[in-house]
């Protein structure tokens, strides 16, 4: 008999593992129309009405028969949804009207919102629609910047951090008591009397898949956890053109001296070693000072004054790399430079939306994943000019011209983040 | 993988596949809504029971509609136990089924080869749950044409005397090396003592499918009709609709999916069908489908859709190199005997001798044995 009933309870299973030909393939994608012209951005924002059911009765009469009275009567909660869910560092959206599109998998939702601030390719859109009711969820983004071509993206759900902080079943469950292995599974009287634990066991779960201490290997078709902030600073770092190119500016001279107001090739790579250390240190001293201080939210400088002095850096630099006036104060110039750097990163890491319990953990983290970017640079980038330094041609074409292109891309740069206008496709 | 068209897709389609609904009154239903499974308990704050029942419930959904959406949200059901090595086993068990159905198929067979070392370790590799995995695991294995690994499942099954799918799991692998009397005699047998409809179709099913490839239509058309006599799984209907457009026989194809809810998969066979029947409405139906994919296509990953779409290039579009190319991505995530049929037959309309042989030798080195594609 007991043979039997096991029996039966794998019948009812067993058909499930049949291959399965002829499912749809479709699965739940919104759609998101982002146009950023100047500062002004508009988003059209199309949701499947059958998504949104799922999370929200939508249908108030529980007939699944939708009509347009109960979707309009479903708008507030659908703005309130849709808001909470993307999140882009500057842009506060306003909703600017609704309308329904019909699909071939269904009709969708269709928000239209507008906010005062730039979309580029490089702004982080952030993004939790469905987070919690379908990881297999996308949003599906074509971008158009100053009517340039379309740029399409795909966007992964994930919670907002500032939101996942304050959930209190995370939160409570760190500190319970783990669950014994398996109990109840196969006992349907022990997994009633376990349903009260199984709350924190549950939270339990979710913090230790967070901390990554899983043993069972985690499938690899969507791991998107979210980027540590070493690998945010690190990216930062490297995809950052301006950063790269005030660096590069500042070790092209490193592995020359000034004889007689000439350049003349350093004797050997020791003597490149500390000009380039203390180029580095000064650099990493001064936007450590600045990042922590805008972070902590002591100092705060508005990105239209930072932007256009980033470049301008850049060009002094350059412009110092092609007529030397600096000389000895060039290490303060990189110090002062370093300074309004920190405050470019600061923004970059405001975008992130730093947890506040674990800020100081994550600020470090930031900060060493820059460190390590531009050491990566640094390690590429120096023996290369070393190699080259005593070439007759390292003076007029690596030091020169590069600096002359150096000079004109950041005045490009100076011109776009002061006047608004795009010039660089970069 | 296919990033340009991506972009030129979702450039071009993605607001021109949306038309716009203008109500007329607040009255008019604007969408019928599919059923839902509203939880019992908030997220975060959800018992592994609980959240197993209600994600077999939206799988459930999925697999009667042939909509994955409900298995996307089957899944957060059990998102808090993703990574737990400590979940319970059926609930690993039922995330790995909804892995396969999503067409993760690694990633299902690492998550139940990690539950078993697991289960082993501890002594508890005789649980219904365990009995479940090698179930599963041996299909996975079959589907990816380890048939060795997919014995060794099977072989699990055995030690727990779980019949009669120890015995129906050594045969399947047996019909697929051209065990045919073997396996028919094994397929009879557990026919002879089995009076459950499900299990009755799914032993019909396989015998069915194994006279298919041995070459012997009348006895394939027999049993897929006593396989949905017994039961008319969705699984089967398409089977036997795919035999009958093999054997030129497209009317009967398409009465044999007309009660089956139009997921993509039957309408794009009803749309063979119809292209071959030369129905009035088959320019409507290859448009329909046409529209399907180009929405699917916006999403950039793959979604395991390569089969499909290899028949709709072979038998709808008339485009044999698209074919081809679909049916080769198709055999790198899964080789049924379907997917190696379908890439013999691609190459033979592409009049590619090298990608035949391909085929050929693939399910030589697999060790199966189809007499279709020794025909071609």
């Amino acid at each position: 008999m007991l043979r039997r009933a096991r029996a039966w309870r794998v019948i009812g299973l067993a058909l499930l593992a049949w291959p399965l030909a002829g499912a749809a393939h479709k699965s739940s994608d919104a759609y998101l129309f982002i146009d950023s012209q100047g500062g002004r951005s508009t988003l059209r924002w199309d949701i499947a009405l059958r998504d949104l059911d799922a999370v929200m009765p939508l249908d108030a009469n529980d007939d699944r028969q939708l009509t347009w009275g109960e979707v309009q009567a479903a708008w507030p909660r659908i703005d309130a949804l849709a808001l909470a869910s993307l999140r882009v560092a500057g842009c506060d959206w306003r909703i600017d009207g609704h309308a329904l599109e019909r699909r071939n998998d269904g009709a969708y939702a269709v928000i239209k919102a507008a906010a005062d601030c730039r979309i580029s390719a490089q702004t982080a859109l952030h993004y939790a629609l469905f987070a919690d009711v379908d990881p297999t969820h996308r949003g599906l983004v074509r971008l158009t910047v100053d009517g340039g071509a379309p740029q399409p993206r795909m966007l992964v759900p994930a919670r907002l951090p500032a939101l996942a902080l304050v959930n209190p079943a995370t939160a409570a469950a760190a500190s319970a008591a783990p669950r014994p292995a398996q109990a109840g599974a196969a006992n349907p009287a022990a997994a009633q009397t376990n349903s009260a634990s199984g709350v924190a066991a549950a939270g339990l779960a979710a913090a230790t898949a967070a901390a990554g201490a899983a043993a069972v290997p985690p499938p690899a078709a969507d791991g998107h956890a979210p980027a540590s902030f070493l690998g945010e600073g690190i990216h930062h770092l490297v995809t950052g053109y301006d950063h790269l190119l005030f660096l590069l500016c500042l070790l092209l001279p490193a592995v020359l001296m000034r004889q007689g107001g000439r350049w003349q090739p350093v004797a050997g790579w020791r003597e490149a070693v500390w000009p380039v250390t203390k180029t580095v240190t000064l650099f990493t001293l001064a936007h450590s000072v600045t990042l922590t201080l805008a972070s902590l939210g002591w100092v705060r400088l508005s990105s239209s004054v930072v932007e256009p002095a980033i470049a301008l850096t850049i060009m002094l630099a350059a412009f110092d790399n092609l007529r030397p006036l600096l000389l000895r104060w060039r290490g303060w110039l990189t110090f002062g430079f370093g300074l309004i750097h920190g405050f470019g990163f600061a923004g970059v890491l405001g975008e992130l939306d730093l947890p506040t319990a674990q800020f100081g953990w994550a600020l470090f983290q930031f900060n060493l994943g820059l460190e390590i970017g531009q050491l990566a640079v640094v390690a590429l980038v120096v023996p290369l000019l070393l190699a080259l330094r005593a070439r007759p041609l390292y003076v007029p074409v690596v030091l020169c011209s590069g600096s002359a292109v150096a000079l004109l891309v950041a005045a490009a740069w100076f011109v776009e983040r002061t006047a608004q206008v795009r010039l660089l496709p970069f | 993988m296919h990033r340009l068209g991506w972009w030129i897709a979702l450039s071009i389609a993605g607001a021109a596949l949306a038309e716009p609904i203008l109500p007329r009154s607040d009255d008019e239903v604007v969408e019928r809504l599919p059923p839902v499974v509203r939880s019992a308990a908030q997220p975060g704050a959800i018992d592994p029971d609980t959240a197993v029942a209600e994600a077999r419930q939206w799988l459930d959904i999925a697999r009667r509609d042939g909509d994955p959406r409900p298995a996307g949200r089957a899944l957060a059901r059990l998102a808090p136990w993703q990574n737990d090595a400590r979940a319970p086993a059926d609930l690993v068990v039922m995330l790995a089924t909804l892995e396969q159905y999503l067409h993760r198929f690694e990633a299902a067979v690492r998550r139940l080869q990690a539950l078993a070392a697991r289960e082993a370790a501890a002594g508890r590799s005789g649980s219904a749950s365990m009995a479940q995995a090698w179930l599963l695991l041996a299909s996975l294995h079959r589907l990816q044409g380890r048939l060795a690994e997919s014995d060794q499942a099977c072989a699990q099954l055995q030690r727990q005397r779980v019949q009669p799918y120890a015995d129906a799991c050594f045969a399947e692998n047996q019909a697929l090396r051209g065990e045919f009397d073997a396996a028919r005699s094994t397929f009879n047998g557990l026919l002879a003592r089995n009076a459950q409809p499900g299990m009755r179709s799914w032993l019909l099913t396989s015998l069915a499918e194994m006279a298919q490839r041995e070459g012997d239509h009348a006895a394939a058309d027999a049993a897929f009709r006593q396989a949905l006599q017994a039961e008319r799984s969705g699984y089967t209907a398409v089977g036997y609709a795919d035999f009958l457009l093999d054997q030129q026989r497209p009317a009967e194809a398409w009465d044999a999916l007309a009660d089956q809810p139009r997921s993509d998969g039957v309408l794009l066979r009803l749309a063979i069908a119809a292209r071959r029947m030369q129905r009035p409405d088959a320019a409507a139906l290859r448009d329909e489908l046409h529209a399907r994919y180009a929405l699917a296509d916006l999403r950039p990953e793959s979604s395991g859709h390569d089969r499909e779409r290899a028949l709709m290039a072979l038998d709808i579009d008339g485009k044999p190199p698209l074919a081809l190319a679909a049916a080769r991505r198709n055999v790198a995530l899964q080789v049924e005997p379907v997917d190696l049929w379908l890439l013999a037959r691609s190459a033979r309309a592409a009049g590619d001798r090298g990608a035949l042989d391909q085929a050929r030798e693939r399910a030589r080195r697999i060790g199966l044995v189809d007499r279709r594609i020794d025909a071609l």
